[in-house]
């Protein structure tokens, strides 16, 4: 069920943390169906709704090769890029169309869409990790290949410690296949708001200090590119990201036709996405409001910006809703109490202070270790929450000790899902700063494309927008709600949020 | 692309760590040591101790500081100068002062000090704990009217590249390679040579901190893969050597790189 505005979403009250609910689930666009996506439509979510802005007017989808199969497995872009999941995919909608399809919707393909392509088809376990923790199989060779086809001398030995996938131990796709490749397990990213991550502006040069490496770009144009649209950032403009999807996870045969190409690009250059009301605080979309909620602002502000600094901003959200009246009705009163709660989420996020520490790729940037900053350090691009220049860094995501591990013991009958492995480093390669030479990891993120033990664990970070439509949350999927994702970042670096804090900081996350 | 990399070594001049030489002028403190972070009502200051005196080495602020912050979990090597400025967090002030971090961890260093009101600071920092005011902190005012850009001059122009104590490029390095690129580019330059150097240091103890032996060729080599990826269309010449001899005063500027684009 697709809705224009109005929209008169009746969610009951959430108490504490809001699980997935069937209403994330709702309105699936299946690839060739045809329909016009309007100019400007919402979806309701578990916390309010999304709004999808096309600034290019509506889109007929019909032939469009972003909605149309274009590979040999029936999926098209639009299949892991929903609209009503702010064009990424959740794990309800993912879960829902196993049940509605019978595990046939093409999402659940072989290639990627199964632990691994060699498992029994049709059964749920073969996509325990889609179904579970909305995973894709993203399968790398090893050693890593430039894009000149010469191959990379990586740093590091890999050795599988723990394969629950049995994709790297397999004879066909592992690591000791003819083709040697590593399956890791990663979610899809939101295809909106493109022009934040393609930008051209603050902290993008010929060179970045991380790594060090000389920067992507453009085959096109020429010129240096944002790295920040893929997770391990191995490929950074539209284009090349359109080719590697197609010909990986859509199975494309052949050479992508330049006018499709450009078609996908266009629609992802000009569609927005972010939550516009809230189920508490109401209309994020007010002409008085916080200026920098609402899909509106976001499709009309500058890309490229710093914001973490107090002329800017990251999200800008100003004073309208720092002291509210206390409000006649019983559901203004509400509103008005939901309305502070998530300015005081925003000051939180912007102004509370907390040691960042042992953080490859922030913490050895010249800043310190530890530095005593806020989250809108690393998450400092203006109305994105992006790293406005290139993002990568181990946060300890996919890194032991601090990725979500399956507790073993003789009471836990759950078993670990994600592979894990060991990285060793050679003597003569550069330490990971703070894990040093032997590192164990379910994902070693950008170096698998570098093959850098320093990268081993960095993932990109991604935007913020439209996180209430799309959970779980991290590369890995590991938070699987946004008080998992808080708590996360509380454990990692011992921060002491207070109840309250925690509280406001989940409400302004939902109202992004 | 005519990309040819020759490589040319240079005979090492015998470096020993165990080394005695002339000690460091009284001034200077040369010395590695576990770094402490205090922390303050604003922002942390980074603090070591040296033959039971501590030293004050810099504030945390942001990337744009000519003096980064050392990192808990690896020793830093401190190569300062005692100033006559009153303390800062209880330690005195060395400046000028280079700090370098030490690649390989050490968990021993983990030191971390809570706010005394005594050690707040007395002045403003140049950077707040959060948030800056609109602008790094020791970035350009952007109030100054910035310089016209300079014609491109015709003819070799030298880079000298500063390191960490065996350190590579790191962030901070990141528009210094940029200013290369950009004149080679211009200047539409045909080649480039880098002479990288493996230096030491003379500590305050009279000992010399010798540089792993392979870092000349590893900076010398990297410097070169990292221009050539970025599209320079130019011949390297790639060479790497031992620097002078320490003297306790100017050794964090005997490693280095200095690259001629011709």
């Amino acid at each position: 069920m697709r809705r224009t505005l109005p929209c008169l979403l009746v969610v009951a009250a959430f108490a504490g943390a809001v699980r997935l609910t069937a209403v994330d689930a709702v309105r699936w666009w299946s690839p060739g169906e045809g329909t016009r996506l309007p100019a400007y439509v919402t979806y309701p979510n578990a916390w309010g709704e999304l709004g999808i802005l096309n600034t290019g007017g509506p889109v007929e989808t019909k032939g469009h090769p972003f909605f149309e199969p274009i590979g040999q497995n029936g999926r098209a872009c639009v299949s892991c890029h929903q609209p009503a999941n702010g064009m990424s995919i959740s794990l309800a909608a993912i879960q829902e169309r196993w049940t509605v399809t019978k595990g046939k919707d093409p999402i659940f393909a072989a290639i990627d869409g199964m632990n691994c392509p060699d498992l029994p088809a049709d059964d749920p376990r073969s996509h325990s990790l889609l179904l579970e923790r909305g995973l894709f199989r993203v399968f790398m060779p090893w050693p890593p290949v430039r894009d000149d086809g010469t191959k990379v001398e990586p740093e590091f030995s890999i050795e599988v410690i723990r394969d629950p996938s049995g994709c790297n131990l397999s004879p066909r796709y592992g690591l000791g296949s003819p083709t040697p490749t590593v399956s890791v397990y990663r979610r899809p990213r939101p295809a909106a708001n493109t022009k934040y991550f393609t930008h051209s502006g603050f902290g993008i040069s010929s060179f970045v200090g991380k790594g060090p490496i000389a920067t992507t770009r453009d085959p096109e144009t020429g010129l240096p590119t944002a790295m920040n649209m893929m997770a391990d950032a191995r490929v950074s403009t539209l284009k090349t990201q359109a080719v590697s999807a197609a010909q990986t996870h859509l199975q494309m045969a052949g050479a992508f036709d330049a006018a499709k190409l450009q078609r996908i690009v266009d629609f992802e250059s000009q569609v927005y996405s972010a939550q516009v009301s809230h189920r508490v605080a109401g209309s994020l979309m007010e002409v008085n409001g916080p200026p920098g909620l609402g899909v509106r602002n976001v499709a009309n502000e500058s890309a490229g910006v710093l914001g973490n600094n107090t002329t800017q901003w990251v999200f800008p959200v100003g004073d309208v809703w720092k002291k509210l009246p206390a409000g006649a009705a019983p559901r203004e009163a509400e509103r008005n109490r939901m309305r502070e709660s998530i300015a005081r989420g925003h000051d939180v996020f912007m102004f509370r202070t907390f040691w960042i520490k042992d953080v490859q790729h922030l913490n050895t940037v010249g800043l310190g270790n530890p530095t005593k900053r806020t989250c809108s350090t690393c998450h400092g691009m203006h109305m994105t929450g992006m790293d406005v220049a290139n993002g990568w860094m181990d946060l300890g995501v996919t890194n032991l000790p601090w990725a979500r591990e399956e507790p073993l013991n003789p009471w836990n009958e759950r078993k670990p899902q994600m592979p894990l492995f060991k990285i060793t480093c050679k003597a003569a390669a550069a330490p990971h700063a703070f894990l040093g030479r032997v590192i164990y990891t379910q994902d070693p993120g950008r170096a698998l494309v570098t093959g850098r033990c320093a990268d081993v664990g960095s993932i990109v970070m991604q935007q913020f927008r439209g996180l209430a439509a799309r959970a779980p949350y991290f590369s890995n999927g590991s938070a699987q709600t946004l008080r998992d994702l808080v708590d996360f970042y509380d454990r990692r670096f011992n921060i002491g949020y207070t109840s309250q804090e925690r509280e406001d900081l989940i409400n302004f996350l939902s109202a992004l | 692309m005519n990309i040819e990399i020759r490589r040319s070594a240079v005979a090492f001049v015998a470096l020993c760590a165990t080394v005695s030489m002339s000690a460091a002028p009284p001034a200077h403190r040369n010395f590695v040591t576990c770094p402490i972070v205090r922390d303050t009502s604003t922002v942390p200051c980074w603090l070591a101790e040296y033959k039971g005196e501590t030293y004050f080495l810099t504030l945390q602020t942001d990337v744009s500081a000519p003096v980064n912050p050392p990192q808990l979990g690896h020793q830093v090597l401190v190569e300062g100068v005692v100033s006559d400025e009153p303390r800062v967090c209880g330690g005195v002030v060395l400046k000028p002062v280079t700090l370098s971090v030490l690649p390989e961890l050490d968990s021993s260093c983990s030191t971390m000090l809570p706010a005394e009101d005594r050690y707040n600071l007395t002045f403003e920092a140049p950077r707040p704990p959060g948030p800056s005011k609109g602008r790094l902190a020791f970035a350009q005012d952007p109030a100054t009217p910035r310089p016209a850009p300079a014609a491109v001059e015709p003819g070799p122009r030298t880079f000298v590249v500063q390191y960490d104590f065996d350190g590579l490029i790191a962030f901070r390095h990141g528009g210094q390679l940029s200013q290369i690129h950009d004149f080679a580019r211009k200047s539409q330059a045909k080649r480039i040579e880098i002479t990288a150097y493996r230096a030491a240091s003379l500590l305050s103890d009279d000992k010399v901190f010798t540089e792993r032996e392979d870092i000349g060729q590893r900076r010398a080599e990297q410097l070169a893969s990292v221009l050539k990826d970025s599209g320079l269309s130019v011949t390297f010449d790639v060479k790497w050597r031992d620097a002078a001899k320490p003297d306790g005063v100017n050794d964090a500027a005997l490693r280095r790189a200095d690259v001629t684009v011709r």
